[in-house]
């Protein structure tokens, strides 16, 4: 694998991981949630994925949008049943929830599936690739860069368009005088979280078509959404996607130079990162940045 | 005249201390009431109480023959309660278009075309040419126009101005006044305001707030001369005032 490769894998799984932040940046910038369950409904959804794969007779495709759609649902009953009660000044307890959900999530994804490793088969299309000047691109990480790209321009539009997507916006201005011009907070919020859900579970169900997982793959989902989110900046739909795109170039080019230590490079280009933003010289990330 | 706006004795408390104490007030369409009183008088928590941003303790608030005095803030923005702030917030990430748009795709009359409306509305305070700046980034007058605009939006029935003469100059004042003067002929107005000639310009009647509860009540010229009201208002006793 040639560094050119290398660097075009390393930007199609950034895209996938831009849309890990994604979540979690649209959870944050609209309620100011920090949602640690993050990525734990990241393998969930792998895990839903599995399951309904193996059970029923949908095609893959199909899969995807059920999954998507039963995020959407979990992210809208957790807002209007718990979190929306712990609206407030302080932050933290909708932390504890969520912490406390995901330590429930993910021990019951071990009583359901154990921990043994598991990964989503996609059938041939795994092997297929494209050659073009001489590189080999596999078909798989094309696709699933194309999708990432889709959502987030989806959800651009959606912001930029829509009503939903104004109020969405809104509420990340300015809470308190949200309800003056009709908006009703609550369901703002809940509209939100199942969005921020959806496009997680989306994220995670094609990285388990790439790589494997376990209930315990979580933490790690979680870390790298929050890397993608301080790398490319809070509150900015690009932010996002170049964040999750630096990253995942590190990562794979690191892979590429010591096999052993791949995501120790992605950690390691997120501390400089922080500490160059800590000595104001990051201007090439403020570029992320509205 | 059945008032759209209809207020009886409704009253709030914070802790021990009484914060607006069983006031009624009642406002038509085409008419405004303005809201005098010294600082603390609960002139703004009066309005909060209106809006919905708080609740009462007692009392009821009538809109357009609804009670509505234990709705949420949003569903009385919905019915046609609007509100301007005395500091403007407008959601400063949205463009000014976007601002108002918002109020008017959730009010009653928005109708089939929300957009078309919004820019009437934008017409009407002076900001149509502005519409697709970033709110966050208007200067200060401007601010107030757009605060003035988002009320209207969402407010199709009451209108609740919180001291938006304050900071203007004389000029920008009687822009205001006239603009007011305007948008009564369509609103019930509540106008709180300190800049006592640009209130007896556009209002018809005014209402005196002391510690919470109504003091007096009438036409402009006849309160503003009340004995009662100096008083309360410079401080100072009309028979000091006499002696000095």
């Amino acid at each position: 694998m040639s560094y050119v490769e290398a660097i075009l894998n390393g930007l199609m799984v950034g895209g996938l991981y831009g849309l890990f932040g994604l979540g979690l940046a649209l959870a944050f910038g609209i309620m100011r949630i920090v949602n640690i369950a993050h990525g734990e409904f990241v393998v969930l959804a792998a895990y839903l994925g599995v399951t309904l794969l193996a059970v029923t007779p949908l095609p893959l495709p199909v899969v995807v949008v059920v999954v998507a759609a039963a995020a959407f649902a979990l992210g809208w009953a957790l807002q209007a049943t718990m979190l929306n009660r712990l609206l407030g000044p302080n932050p933290v307890p909708a932390m504890v929830v969520t912490m406390g959900l995901s330590i429930v999530l993910r021990n019951v994804l071990v009583e359901l599936y154990g921990a043994d490793i598991q990964s989503i088969d996609i059938g041939p299309l795994q092997n297929m690739g494209i050659g073009f000047a001489g590189l080999s691109i596999g078909l798989l990480p094309i696709l699933i860069f194309i999708i990432s790209v889709i959502l987030f321009i989806g959800v651009n539009l959606l912001l930029t368009r829509t009503t939903i997507g104004r109020a969405f916006r809104a509420a990340a201005d300015d809470h308190e005088i949200l309800e003056t011009l009709g908006f009703n907070r609550r369901r703002i919020y809940n509209a939100a979280l199942g969005l921020a859900v959806a496009l997680s579970a989306v994220a995670g169900l094609l990285l388990a078509m790439r790589s494997s997982f376990t209930p315990f793959s979580g933490v790690e989902r979680l870390l790298i959404a929050f890397e993608v989110v301080i790398i490319g900046g809070l509150g900015s739909l690009r932010g996002c996607f170049l964040g999750g795109l630096f990253l995942g170039v590190v990562q794979v080019l690191g892979l590429k130079l010591y096999p052993n230590a791949g995501p120790l490079f992605g950690h390691l280009a997120f501390f400089i990162v922080l500490l160059v933003r800590q000595s104001n010289l990051g201007l090439f990330l403020a570029w992320g940045r509205k | 005249m059945v008032a759209v706006l209809d207020v009886a004795d409704v009253s709030k408390r914070y802790g021990a201390k009484l914060v607006v104490d069983k006031v009624s007030l009642a406002v038509s369409t085409g008419e405004c009431l303005g809201i005098i009183g010294p600082n603390g008088a609960g002139k703004t928590t009066l309005f909060n109480l209106l809006d919905g941003s708080a609740q009462s303790d007692s009392g009821t608030v009538n809109v357009a023959g609804e009670d509505i005095s234990r709705w949420p803030q949003y569903r009385r923005a919905r019915l046609g309660v609007g509100r301007a702030y005395q500091v403007p917030r407008p959601f400063t990430g949205l463009t000014v278009y976007e601002n108002v748009l918002a109020g008017i795709e959730h009010s009653p009359v928005a109708g089939a075309r929300p957009g078309r409306r919004a820019l009437e509305v934008l017409e009407k305070v002076g900001l149509a040419d502005k519409r697709n700046m970033i709110a966050g980034r208007l200067p200060l007058l401007d601010r107030k126009r757009l605060e003035l605009a988002k009320a209207v939006s969402v407010g199709s029935k009451v209108l609740l101005l919180d001291e938006v003469a304050g900071g203007l100059t004389e000029g920008e004042v009687f822009e205001l006044v006239e603009m007011v003067i305007q948008l009564k002929r369509e609103h019930a107005v509540l106008w709180i305001e300190h800049i006592a000639h640009a209130l007896m310009a556009a209002a018809d009647r005014l209402l005196v707030l002391h510690f919470g509860a109504k003091l007096i009540e009438g036409a402009p010229q006849e309160v503003m001369s009340a004995p009662i009201v100096k008083e309360v208002y410079l401080g100072i006793s009309v028979d000091d005032a006499a002696g000095a």
